[in-house]
């Protein structure tokens, strides 16, 4: 762990939209427990996002109620019960949403952060 | 998954949560000592860097929860604020509401109480009328003799048990003076069929239900608390009947009301008495009460065979007559069933009218809050999510008007009370849980009714697009809908008023027939009498004879008269008869209305003689009179007058002699045509005929004098029911005038809301186009223009919901033909007329609007741009 790298994602910090697409973005990858999405993610932006546990669970739970995550149990490559989440059709769409979303509000900061240069 | 669902469920997923955050833990902790650390330390670091295990518990069982409960509040706390935010549009909707569900509920707790219950009694819905069938006369159902009630209740296998009534107007006299006092004469197990018991004291022992024993009554508790001060020593005090002296041994509980509310002392009467061993006297009304799970049809066909197994016994007295069972609720309400119903009808569509005045209001409320939902969508809340908040408004709208609808209806069902006394089980009214429960159905219905559709409606909005939009082009585009909205009520409160009006018509008609005999200026009154007079009909013939000769001599009185039936008042009585004096044709049926009068009648209802003479009435022969159409019916060549009648199967009457003819009256009812109609010329039919007094002055003021002379020559009978026999006539039609009252109450209310809806929309649209209107002013348009192209606007739509309306009253009026006299359901002019006063009203509500419309000042409106 790089100190001084670490970027937390606290619900304060960043939108919690955010996180959401993000999860939703790793889950594409195939079924995936909690601690193997906290460790992507870390693995991923190369230790700049670090996901606490207490947002985490709370955002997996909620976007398997609202459909866009399914889950299931099921054995962990050492042989123990883990809930594994992966992405439903409900999901991919508004994934896809929100990646768009999210590419036009960069784009949009960007150009907006050039033109004020 | 809704949490409190099930304790069993929250401990699995609470379980779930566990093994998955320590699933987590245990993961970081092998991380740990993959690093190098002990076992201990990278548990200890693990647990550390995860964090309050029990907090995330916490939130994630909050996930779980929020969208139910707490959104739930969240809706109904946004909705509170929504309606104080708009005090005037809740009010209006508030009231319209109170105002719809109210009228509903009032009507509802009627039809509830009259119709719906079962009878007041334990199961009384076991309990059955059972009638004897005399099957060779017209009028078949006739009463029972005390002999075959017995039999019955031994005979049949269907029946708990089965007792019967009659009722008689006595005089109790251990007062100063005689009181009328309705006397129910009961067969043995009386009130074990109903169920009942007393409420001090005992009921009749085998002693007293014997011929001989001591004499014993029960009395209500009205009666109770009236003479006696609902004293508990009421056992020890005595009535004096008849000259006899009865002694109280119980009181009847305040519930109890059979034969009928005015009901208030209960005899029995032995089965082994004398004039009770006659198989040919009727005498009872016979109520029954089923065995548990036995039908109507059931008991029905047990009763039969038993009546026809007492036929082949008694051939002579038993082999006409066979048995009915009617269930005793049917024979209670009697025939306000159809007009019930009809009202509820009416009312429903009034809560319709009603909603769908909310519904428009909704709808242009919900225009106005596009751009207030376009920004909850935008910030993430789904459709789903704004439909139920949306909905929630309309709901605790809905419920505040059903709770104010409540008082409504309490204040209502009180008017109906006082209004419909003369219909049955009308005491039974109240408001309880289950109108209460009924109102809160209603307000789920409405908020439904009302919400659901501008509520989807209100959550389409674009996402993006409407906060780029301007309000003003999205009011626009909902205005034909609203105008939809408005011809829809129009419609309904046409349907309404249409059937109102036909009402109305029906009642004037009604007003204006010619009855054949003059109701005017004469009173009616009633003296006590005993059915044990009929032992010796000399006697009781010549005791009234005696009274109408002391009635006639009063200054005062032009003639007095006695009647079986009240002229007008609606009852027939239809026989058969043959003609001595001709052959027995087959082909010829004789049926005529049988009337029982004095000779003096014709005098005291001017009903004329216009051919042969009076009947005279003496001891040895019978008289009779017909009426003008009875001999232009069955006599149409030659006169009838000296030819005698009878009546097959009666062995009390024996033929009478035709002297006259009189003029033609409507005696069955001032709604029917006159019948053929023999009026047997007899005195004193039974112990307590009607007395019918013409006076020459206001016969109200004669009431005294009549009451002191009666008083005077038989001092042990009381007077009592002295009416004018014009009062007797309008109460009638108490349920005709009832449903008419009701019915115009209802539609007026829907004329006025379809006007407040037209009103409303009308302005919504001026509002909306203020700035065309004050273009178009700008560019020399005249004001007249604008006003009438508002004004027209307006009736166009109010004209085809006339029409809609029309439509609907005609496919309706099916139910109306029924209650109608002297106009028919489609009656074109009432429903022109209808139309008419539709239109007019509806162009005074539109008028305001289109005159502000021509008001608006071109110079303001352009500049607000």
């Amino acid at each position: 762990m790089p100190p001084g790298g670490v970027m937390p994602i606290e619900k304060s910090d960043l939108l919690q939209g955010t996180l959401d697409m993000l999860i939703l973005k790793i889950v594409t990858l195939g079924p995936i427990h909690g601690y193997g999405i906290s460790q992507r993610l870390r693995q991923i932006s190369q230790d700049v996002l670090l996901v606490q546990q207490g947002s985490l669970y709370p955002a997996l739970h909620r976007l398997e109620k609202r459909g866009w995550l399914a889950a299931e149990w099921g054995e962990s490559e050492n042989g123990r019960q883990a809930k594994f989440y992966r992405l439903s059709a409900k999901g991919k769409q508004q994934l896809k949403k929100e990646e768009s979303n999210w590419n036009r509000l960069a784009g949009a900061v960007t150009s907006i952060l050039q033109t004020a240069q | 998954m809704p949490s409190w669902k099930s304790p069993f469920r929250k401990l699995t997923l609470d379980r779930q949560y566990d093994s998955e955050l320590h699933f987590h833990i245990e993961k970081l902790t092998e991380e740990n000592i993959a690093r190098g650390m002990t076992p201990e330390e990278a548990r200890r670091r693990a647990a550390l860097e995860f964090g309050g295990a029990e907090q995330i518990k916490e939130e994630l069982r909050d996930v779980q929860r929020f969208p139910i409960l707490e959104a739930t509040l969240k809706n109904f706390q946004g909705a509170v604020r929504f309606i104080r935010k708009s005090p005037s549009f809740s009010i209006v909707v508030i009231l319209t509401l109170a105002l719809g569900i109210g009228a509903n509920s009032a009507v509802f707790s009627a039809i509830d109480a009259i119709l719906l219950r079962p009878l007041p009694y334990p199961e009384g819905d076991r309990l059955m009328e059972l009638q004897q069938i005399h099957q060779r006369v017209q009028r078949p159902q006739t009463r029972l003799a005390p002999l075959r009630l017995e039999d019955w209740n031994r005979l049949n296998s269907t029946f708990e048990g089965i007792t019967g009534y009659y009722t008689e107007d006595d005089s109790e006299t251990s007062g100063i003076l005689p009181e009328k006092i309705e006397v129910a004469y009961v067969a043995p197990r009386f009130f074990q069929v109903f169920g009942v018991a007393p409420t001090v004291g005992r009921e009749f022992n085998s002693a007293e239900e014997q011929f001989g024993g001591p004499n014993a009554v029960l009395i209500s508790y009205r009666l109770w608390r009236r003479r006696f001060g609902a004293d508990p020593d009421v056992l020890t005090k005595q009535l004096r009947i008849h000259e006899h002296a009865w002694s109280i041994v119980g009181v009847l509980p305040a519930s109890f009301a059979f034969p009928d509310r005015d009901a208030e002392i209960w005899v029995p009467v032995p089965p082994d008495a004398p004039p009770a061993q006659h198989r040919e006297w009727g005498w009872y009304i016979a109520i029954g009460r089923l065995k548990p799970g036995v039908t109507v049809d059931q008991a029905r066909a047990n009763l039969e065979t038993v009546q026809a197994q007492l036929g082949k016994q008694y051939p002579q007295t038993d082999a006409d007559l066979t048995a009915g069972v009617v269930p005793l609720k049917e024979t209670t309400i009697g025939g306000v069933r159809g007009s019930l119903w009809m009202l509820f009808g009416a009312v429903s569509l009034l809560l319709l009218i009603a909603c769908t005045n909310i519904v428009a209001l909704l709808l242009a409320r919900g225009a106005q809050r596009q751009h207030e939902i376009s920004v909850r969508l935008s910030l993430g809340a789904t459709r789903f999510m704004v439909v139920c908040q949306l909905l929630t408004e309309s709901f605790v709208l809905a419920l505040t008007g059903a709770l104010i609808g409540l008082f409504v209806a309490g204040e209502a069902s009180d008017v109906f009370r006082g209004l419909a006394n003369e219909l049955p089980r009308v005491e039974e009214i109240h408001l309880d849980a289950r109108i209460l429960l009924y109102t809160l159905a209603c307000s789920v219905l409405a908020t439904l009714l009302c919400g659901l559709f501008p509520a989807i409606r209100g959550a389409r909005g674009h996402l993006s697009g409407a906060l780029a939009q301007t309000s003003r082009s999205q009011v626009s585009a909902r205005t034909p809908l609203q105008w939809f909205l408005v011809g829809v009520q129009v419609a309904l409160a046409v349907t309404l008023l249409g059937g109102a009006g036909l009402l109305l018509r029906s009642f004037q008609a009604l007003g204006r027939v010619s009855p054949g005999f003059d109701p005017q200026n004469v009173l009616t009154l009633h003296i006590t009498g005993s059915y044990g007079e009929t032992a010796d009909l000399k006697k009781l013939q010549s005791r009234i004879w005696r009274t109408l000769e002391n009635l006639r001599a009063l200054p005062g009185v032009e003639s007095a008269a006695t009647s079986l039936f009240l002229p007008g008042v609606p009852f027939a009585f239809q026989n058969e008869l043959t003609i001595a004096e001709e052959q027995t044709d087959p082909n010829r049926k004789i049926v005529t209305e049988t009337r029982v009068v004095s000779p003096s009648y014709f005098a005291a209802m001017r009903i004329p003689i216009l051919a042969g003479e009076l009947c005279r009435e003496d001891i040895h022969s019978v008289n009779v009179m017909v009426n003008r159409s009875f001999a232009s019916a069955y006599f149409p060549r030659t006169t009838p007058i000296g030819h005698h009648v009878r009546e097959p199967g009666n062995p009390f009457l024996p033929g009478g002699e035709i002297r006259g003819i009189a003029g033609d009256a409507r005696e069955e009812g001032l709604n029917r045509e006159p019948a053929p109609t023999v009026y047997w010329c007899l005195s004193a039919p039974s112990p307590d005929p009607y007395y019918l007094v013409r006076t020459r002055t206001e016969p109200t003021a004669m009431a005294g004098a009549l009451r002191k002379k009666i008083q005077e020559i038989e001092p042990a009978r009381s007077v009592f029911d002295i009416l004018l026999l014009e009062e007797h006539l309008n109460d009638a039609f108490a349920e005709n005038r009832l449903r008419t009252i009701l019915l115009t109450l209802f539609s007026v209310t829907a004329v006025s809301l379809a006007c407040i809806g037209l009103y409303g929309t009308l302005s919504y649209s001026v509002t909306a186009r203020r700035r065309e209107v004050g273009l178009r002013l700008a560019l020399g348009a005249l004001q007249g223009q604008i006003v009438k192209q508002f004004l027209l606007q307006g009736l166009a739509v109010t004209l085809l919901g006339c029409l809609a309306g029309w439509g609907l009253a005609a496919a309706s009026s099916r139910v109306l033909s029924e209650m109608l006299y002297g106009v028919s359901p489609s009656d074109a002019p009432t429903l022109l007329t209808v139309v008419l006063l539709m239109l007019l009203v509806a162009a005074l509500a539109a008028l305001m609007p289109a005159l502000r419309a021509a008001h608006v000042d071109p110079m303001q409106v352009l500049r607000e741009e």
